[in-house]
């Protein structure tokens, strides 16, 4: 393609992932301009739990993308981009009976069949390794290499990096048809016409009105807790604590649903403040606020993992609103019908690892580059419904 | 009346039936130094102290006999 | 605990005319405060009856004997030593058993929030050190203990409380080696005058002024606290009068005050299931006198709306408060901005997390058009244990000088959630129902 100015890339939505594309994109040379109906990490991003994690993914397509997706953290932050906002650290999941051992091995042996580092502890060799855990946790499989990295922070950082310009407030009205058949050459926005060689839709469950994506993709509300700074107790648990129960409260096909229609798993992730971050719930709602009986049933799980957690206080509850698809993939790729629109959304609760790989493979398919990782899985095109709205 | 006692950082300390921790500590002088006490209203945190292993404000929380105080955790 | 009719959260001034209207009513009452008596902040009772010092003048004395009276007599008994914690998305009140580490989840038909202002503090240079309050704490404290803090006292800020602290300081034995204040009432005659419509006040400003001109403490105007230095054990305080004046003070303890507004950090509001209505100064900072007013008028709005009868009008009284106030406040106005635009870049403005005022400029530079939000977010302003209390506002105010985002409110930076205040995870986790289980129901 002879270029004699710079080509221009329009990105509808400033969390995670707009802002891992917007940093991708700017470093092949697009002038990229940012939009947001509110600002940057407003949605999912900014009320993330923030792990990068392959521990709890499902075997298959998914626990490969994270594999890369921590990979592309541990790029990020050799390049400084992630200095002092990429904690690496270690995913200890735990189980407490029999059961749960069950579940556990069988999660390990997918682990390590993908190459991923794992270590077993059991009995007095875990409470060495982990102080403070409960005695009546049995064993542990610590999965390593992994880390945490806030929402906020890792978007503020990529957008900064990038030099990429942000409209706030900027909602998109409609598309604009380029003469040539198959493209787009705008977007008609609250703040006026954006002409855009390249658009790409990373706006969570806000793509989905954009798109008709609407029965694809359905809000998944998560509440999550931080507690006040508790450095001594923080310092003894060397990494994210996961209950084996997690695993079963992901999978959207599992029935153990409680009689409120929502699931509970168990995360306690010490941060690097010294504060610890206790989640979450999944709940099939897009309405943000958070309950006494949700944070109630958390602390309890919480204190029964780590009992030393009964002398720290609750600081803070929030709520974020996840998007989610009928399949538990995210949609990465090409818009059917337009050859410079590109959709990424539906992570669901896995934003934060996979963002920053799939802001890499925006920019590979804006330049027509091979990808990370096989889309396939990820196809747009999967859901039949999928048509154009605006 | 009566004065009962609690211990503050190691220091015991007099205190009147119905009397905050601080306003016990800040009344005793010299050691009040450990206490950040600010805003008297249990709004700011500045006083928060561990009591008997609990983390709670000096300035609303009534001291109580034999009650283990300190600015840090031990 | 059988849910109440009406959860009351507070017993100051408008806590405790709100109960005693509920209860003489007769609608089920559970009435809350973090302390373990009535009298909030304005009519805290001291320890020791043999410390007791006659505070402040016959106004402020004869409405504690009359809200006593009142509480007493309709029967209503206070839940102390309970914290709230806030209001959840189902409308749950949680509250905290100080006493037995336990936590209550309250659902009421209504629910009045009665919790009084906070203090508004401006960022200086030094304000986080040992030995620095508010005017409010040391006046509590004072209230409470009867005896003074040890060594020299200076008092500044802003506003009519600092001569009120003043007052008492020497009351109690100990006064200030001087007052500072920002503005220059006495320059403004016309806003004088206006204070003589409000026979109270004048009431008030000759009781406070008579009493700091009788103890022969200077009362300078005009004057600004620009650093505040640890020296030798002690506080260096420098001020700066308007002519650029500086003079210091030397003392062991100062005390702060630049204004007050109501504490509604974190709390809802609304016409819903349940009904939730502020009193006080806790809805608008008008004073005790109005606050007791208020809180009744509270009350009879919940009675009305659980009796399915027209809420009751608007108090005309609150309205001469309101006028009282605005005078007050012109007349003390200082000049300049609010928040001085060259603070040094080391100022603490977050008490909590040690975050600077160079930290927020470093932020904006970086990241030009950024919103309230993500200023909190990635600048962790409001995100410390205090919940914004003694920050949200300034830095609301700084983002205005900044002059890009327009007004700044500081619930942008605070927003609604609960808890309100740090709360244990023990207590939490043990129903006072049930307080040897950890299983919420």
């Amino acid at each position: 393609m002879a270029v004699t100015r710079k080509l221009r890339a329009a990105i509808v939505g400033a969390g995670i992932v707009g802002a891992a594309s917007a940093y991708f994109l700017s470093r092949a040379g697009f002038a990229v301009q940012m939009l947001d109906a509110a600002a940057p990490a407003s949605g999912a991003t900014g009320s993330a739990d923030g792990a990068v994690s392959v521990a709890s993914k499902r075997p298959g397509p998914m626990m490969e993308a994270a594999i890369r997706g921590v990979e592309t953290y541990r790029d990020l932050h050799g390049a400084g981009i992630f200095e002092g906002v990429f904690k690496e650290r270690s995913t200890f999941m735990l189980a407490q009976d029999a059961a749960e051992d069950a579940v556990l091995e069988a999660h390990a042996v997918a682990l390590s069949g993908n190459g991923v580092e794992l270590r077993l502890h059991r009995e007095d060799a875990l409470h060495r390794t982990v102080q403070n855990l409960s005695r009546a946790i049995r064993s542990a499989i610590e999965v390593r290499g992994e880390g945490h990295a806030i929402g906020y922070e890792v978007t503020s950082r990529l957008i900064a990096a990038s030099g990429a310009t942000v409209a706030r407030g900027c909602r998109v009205n409609g598309f604009r048809t380029a003469s040539r058949s198959g493209s787009l050459d705008a977007l008609e926005t609250s703040a006026g016409t954006i002409e855009a060689d390249l658009v790409v839709l990373a706006a969570g469950g806000g793509s989905a009105s954009l798109l008709g994506l609407a029965s694809a993709l359905r809000p998944r509300k998560g509440q999550l807790l931080v507690t006040e700074r508790a450095p001594a107790l923080n310092a003894g648990i060397r990494g994210s604590l996961m209950s084996c129960r997690y695993l079963m409260s992901k999978d959207s096909t599992e029935t153990r649903m409680t009689g409120s229609g929502r699931r509970f798993g168990l995360v306690v992730d010490p941060l690097r403040t010294g504060q610890f971050l206790i989640g979450g719930t999944r709940e099939e709602t897009a309405e943000r606020g958070t309950d006494a009986d949700a944070v109630r049933r958390l602390l309890v799980e919480a204190v029964a993992l780590v009992p030393r957690l009964r002398e720290v206080r609750l600081l803070r509850t929030f709520a974020g609103v996840r998007t989610a698809t009928a399949d538990g993939r995210p949609l990465i790729g090409r818009v059917r019908g337009f050859d410079n629109v590109l959709v990424a959304t539906g992570f669901e609760g896995d934003g934060i690892c996979l963002g920053p790989l799939t802001g890499k493979i925006v920019s590979q398919l804006a330049r027509g580059e091979p990808t990370a990782i096989d889309l396939s899985p990820f196809d747009p095109a999967r859901f039949a419904t999928q048509e154009q709205a605006a | 009346m009566r004065e009962a006692r609690f211990r503050w950082n190691g220091a015991d300390i007099p205190f009147r039936e119905g009397e905050t921790l601080a306003a016990a500590i800040l009344r005793a002088g010299p050691s009040d130094a450990g206490l950040g006490y600010f805003c008297g209203i249990g709004a700011c945190q500045s006083c928060v102290v561990w009591c008997d292993g609990r983390r709670v404000e000096a300035c609303v929380t009534p001291a109580r006999t034999g009650a283990s105080v300190s600015g840090s955790e031990d | 605990m059988r849910d109440p009719d009406v959860l009351v959260v507070g017993a100051g001034p408008a806590g405790i005319s709100a109960a005693a209207e509920l209860a003489a009513a007769g609608l089920s009452v559970l009435w809350i405060d973090q302390r373990d008596r009535p009298g909030g902040a304005i009519h805290r009772q001291p320890s020791a009856a043999s410390t007791a010092i006659a505070f402040g003048p016959a106004s402020v004395r004869n409405q504690w004997r009359r809200l006593h009276a009142r509480f007493q007599g309709t029967g209503v008994s206070l839940t102390g030593e309970t914290g709230f914690a806030g209001i959840d998305s189902d409308g749950v009140a949680i509250l905290e058993q100080r006493h037995s580490g336990t936590t209550t989840c309250v659902r009421a038909k209504a629910i009045i929030l009665a919790v009084g202002a906070v203090e508004r503090v401006l960022p200086r240079p030094g304000w986080h050190l040992p030995g620095v309050c508010t005017a409010g704490g040391m006046q509590v404290m004072l209230k409470e203990t009867g005896s003074p803090p040890r060594g020299r006292v200076l008092v500044a800020g802003n506003g009519p409380l600092t001569l009120a602290l003043a007052t008492q300081l020497a009351a109690a034995g100990n006064p200030p080696v001087a007052v500072l204040e920002a503005s220059d009432p006495f320059r403004r005659p016309s806003h004088a005058l206006a204070l003589m419509r409000s026979p109270r006040l004048v009431g008030e400003a000759l009781h406070y002024s008579t009493r700091v001109a009788f103890a022969r403490i200077p009362w300078k105007r005009g004057r600004r606290v620009v650093a505040i230095e640890s020296h030798g054990g002690a506080l260096r305080v420098r001020s700066v009068a308007k002519n650029g004046y500086v003079e210091t003070f030397d003392v062991e303890h100062i005390a702060l005050h630049d204004g007050i507004r109501p504490n509604t950090f974190g709390l809802p509001e609304g016409e819903a299931r349940p009904f939730i209505i502020r009193a006080g100064d806790c809805r608008e900072a008008l004073g005790a006198v109005a606050a007791e007013v208020d809180g009744k008028q509270a009350a009879r709005r919940v009675i009305a709306r659980l009796r399915g009868e027209p809420a009751p009008k608007p108090h005309p009284m609150l309205n001469a408060e309101r006028r009282a106030q605005d005078t007050l406040a012109s007349l003390f106005r200082p000049h300049g901005d609010a928040v001085p635009a060259d603070l040094p870049d080391d100022t603490i403005l977050c008490r909590c997390e040690g975050r600077t005022v160079g930290d927020l400029r470093t932020l904006l530079a970086a990241h030009p058009g950024i919103s309230p939000r993500e200023v909190k977010l990635n600048g962790r302003f409001a995100m410390g244990l205090c919940q914004g209390r003694f920050c949200a506002d300034n830095v609301a105010a700084l983002l205005e000088h900044g002059g890009e985002t327009g007004p700044v409110s500081a619930d942008a930076l605070t927003g609604t959630r609960w808890p309100i205040r740090p709360i244990a995870i023990a207590s939490l986790i043990r129903d006072a129902d049930d307080p040897n289980s950890s299983t919420p129901q």
